[in-house]
């Protein structure tokens, strides 16, 4: 009885709407005159779909980038926050801070932080270098959306690092430094290898995270310029909201969903083995 | 025994909630039943209206109709609509009214129809007329039109917009022809002389390149170039140049825009930003971040209809209206026609809403249409702003004519208040409004906003290849897929 109400949101809200996505990808959806069944219609579609190479590889692009710029910051902040003896309570709130900033403020910002006479190209221009077309430069525009991102939601993956790095026992640190260990010594083999299934796990959850991202590119550029920043998610979003293709948009998101159940298959595995660790 | 208890209760929650949803539709029922003049019935209001006039068959069916209402930081046009709820509701008190501030978009209204969350009526865009209508997500109001009493006095060119095959299906509010809105004070500031209104391309180049300042982040003129807005930006100086977007013949759609009309257009764009660097070095704006830039005195010029970026540069901006100058769109040539597409606001009632509720929806839409008592309304509103050292902007054209008695005395209005913003006769004598196209017109800015990216991003673009391009994949993917009737 206990399990009846999560259940039923579950049901209502999480696996109807799955099933739903998957039934809908096999019609021509209409909710005024009514459905239509296509077959597999809406997958030919999508599949010849000029735009849909370009959304997978802008993903993948966005997904290393991820990784690169922003996977790494976390863990470093984590390990250096919990060096720190004093004021640690005042910047681990302050790097949590930019997670609490509304999306509309932290778009805004970032347009000015990014603005060709904005704070970064004046300190461009202050260090002799040429300014940079954050955003209507398709070199720069998917960077500078990870860079913003980054910035505001580091904060509680940081949070999440430093609870498993802070309760390694003290013990291990005080033995290490008896044996003349160096700060890096201990965080190369006593930290690192004592997070490594959560780093692990926290790795996955980016890729499924990132690989669904589309509300900073459609703010911010509406996946321009020259598409540079349309993501599969942000395609399915236009499938459905902006071509009114209901269908086409649910056999993107059953192919999107097949490759993340797949990861999430892995991170179940991950998260198992690091609970039994 | 606990579980039997717990079970008990939700079976008896279920049944409550069954009963209180099947009480929702009776109630539906009895209130449809007695306009139909049926006695069964437990509606309150209708059952005691009975009652007390002993005469069922005139109460009125009590309805509640969602209105389109304006957005919060609009709250001069708030104060208006709620005045006009007011005197509305004294004349026809079993209307009740819930405001609605969803305003039309192209990628919400699928959306808001599928939920059957669409407000009784909306406002919506020229372009989008033959969209809705074959969507089925506009009613069909030839009748309400035809028995409408004032229908032949409502500008016929926007009512036009929305009469296909002889069926109405929308109401228009008013109207413009895209314009050039002009911050003089930056010119003068600059020293760079303002053009006459009978201006060219040219002539909008080269002030454009005169004013602008990219080391102070200031631009000549601001083209949108992130969404849609893009496309419908340039379709401006394509119509200009003598080009169309499709041509219709023998019952098929061709795309016709990437012709020698398009390319000079496309050369225009390409000319602004790499030879007169005149455009935002951020380029990637839409309206409300175009328009916006404007009001900060970030770009000299803006291509919009005209009563958004005055109402927001004189509003919200500071500016003074004698620094706010609207023109024509430049013509391609001296001596040519200064067209700017033709736009702006119509209601379209909502088509899952009951003959009832259209009804008190189009007598809402029409309410203050031709009224003194609207009248009255403005100059309290104008009176207001003024209180408030706020301006009023009209918009270009309304419902009505402006040389119409009617729209005389709307005139004489605005003469008498300083804090109306005036047009320059001049200026509106050269407007030169051209209908959008009507055939999957958002996907075809959609695809020329692309093709703007790449001009504004890469010098050396091949234009006529692009435009080829863009042309080719709008008749494959969309025109070659319309089935004429």
């Amino acid at each position: 009885m206990f399990v009846l109400p999560a259940a039923a949101i579950f049901i209502v809200f999480l696996w109807l709407p799955i099933a739903k996505g998957f039934v809908y990808s096999l019609y021509h959806v209409d909710f005024v005159h009514g459905n239509t069944f296509v077959g597999w219609d809406n997958y030919r579609t999508v599949l010849s779909d000029r735009d849909l190479l370009v959304a997978v590889r802008n993903t993948l692009y966005f997904v290393g980038l991820c990784l690169v710029i922003g996977f790494w910051v976390p863990i470093f902040f984590a390990l250096a926050v919990s060096e720190l003896r004093r004021f640690q309570g005042f910047v681990r709130a302050s790097a949590y801070l930019p997670n609490v900033v509304p999306l509309v403020v932290l778009y805004g910002l970032w347009r000015w932080f990014y603005d060709p006479v904005g704070p970064i190209n004046a300190a461009l221009q202050a260090l002799g270098l040429d300014s940079v077309a954050f955003m209507t430069d398709p070199d720069w525009s998917m960077i500078s959306i990870v860079l913003m991102e980054t910035w505001q939601q580091f904060g509680s993956a940081m949070l999440i690092y430093l609870a498993a790095v802070l309760s390694i026992p003290k013990d291990w640190y005080e033995a290490a430094e008896i044996d003349g260990a160096g700060i890096w010594a201990r965080i190369r083999h006593i930290t690192l290898p004592s997070i490594r299934n959560l780093v692990l796990l926290m790795l996955v959850m980016q890729l499924i995270a990132t690989s669904q991202s589309y509300q900073s590119q459609l703010a911010m550029l509406d996946g321009g310029p020259m598409k540079a920043t349309l993501t599969y998610a942000l395609l399915i979003v236009k499938y459905a909201t902006t071509k009114l293709e209901i269908g086409a948009a649910s056999a993107l998101g059953v192919l999107m969903f097949l490759v993340l159940a797949l990861l999430a298959v892995i991170r179940n595995r991950l998260q198992d083995k690091g609970a039994g660790a | 025994m606990r579980k039997l208890m717990a079970l008990a209760c939700c079976l008896v929650l279920l049944g409550t909630i069954i009963a209180a949803c099947g009480g929702g539709g009776g109630q539906k029922d009895n209130q449809a039943g007695s306009s139909g003049g049926s006695t069964a019935g437990n509606g309150q209001s209708s059952e005691s209206t009975a009652d007390s006039s002993g005469q069922q068959e005139e109460a009125p069916e009590e309805v509640t109709i969602s209105i389109y209402y304006p957005l919060p930081d609009q709250t001069e046009a708030r104060r208006l609509e709620d005045d006009k709820i007011r005197r509305f509701q004294e004349k026809y008190p079993h209307v009740n009214i819930v405001k609605s501030d969803w305003h039309y978009s192209v990628d919400e209204i699928g959306l808001k129809m599928a939920a059957n969350e669409a407000p009784t009526f909306f406002n919506t865009w020229a372009t989008e007329a033959k969209f809705l209508v074959e969507k089925g997500w506009a009613a069909d109001i030839t009748e309400l039109w035809n028995q409408y009493p004032y229908k032949d006095q409502i500008n016929p060119i926007l009512a036009n917009q929305f009469i296909i095959d002889g069926k109405v299906y929308g109401i228009p509010q008013k109207g413009y022809t895209t314009s050039i809105v002009m911050n003089k004070k930056l010119l003068d500031d600059k020293g760079v002389p303002v053009p006459g209104y009978d201006w060219t391309w040219e002539d909008m180049l080269q002030t454009a390149r005169a004013v602008a300042e990219p080391d102070k982040g200031i631009a000549g003129i601001a083209p949108m170039g992130k969404g849609n807005e893009a496309g419908w930006n340039w379709t401006n100086f394509l119509f200009e140049a003598g080009g169309e977007i499709q041509e219709v013949k023998d019952g098929k759609v061709t795309a016709v825009f990437n012709s020698e009309a398009g390319l000079k257009a496309l050369e225009l764009y390409h000319r602004l930003r790499w030879e007169a660097n005149a455009i935002p070095q951020d380029w990637a704006l839409n309206w409300g971040e175009a328009v916006g830039a404007f009001a900060q005195g970030r770009t000299a010029m803006v291509i919009a209809g005209a009563e958004g970026p005055l109402d927001q540069a004189l509003n919200q901006g500071g500016m003074q209206p004698e620094n706010v100058l609207t023109f024509p769109m430049p013509a391609y040539e001296k001596d040519g026609r200064h067209i700017g597409v033709l736009g702006g606001d119509w209601l379209v009632i909502n088509p899952n809403a009951t003959p009832a509720e259209q009804k008190a929806a189009f007598d809402y839409i029409t309410f203050d249409y031709f009224t003194d008592d609207y009248l009255e309304s403005l100059e309290r509103d104008i009176q207001a702003r003024k209180d408030e050292g706020k301006f009023f902007v009209p918009p270009q054209f309304n419902y009505f004519d402006n040389n119409s008695e009617y729209g005389q005395k709307v005139q004489a209005i605005f003469e008498r208040y300083d804090n109306v913003y005036k047009y320059d006769p001049e200026s509106n004598r050269l407007l030169d409004g051209k209908p959008e196209a009507q055939y999957h017109t958002q996907d075809y800015y959609a695809a020329m906003t692309n093709v703007i990216q790449k001009v504004f991003s890469e010098k050396g673009v091949d234009l006529k290849k692009e435009l080829d391009a863009a042309a080719a994949q709008v008749q494959a993917d969309y025109f070659d897929k319309i089935v004429m009737e």
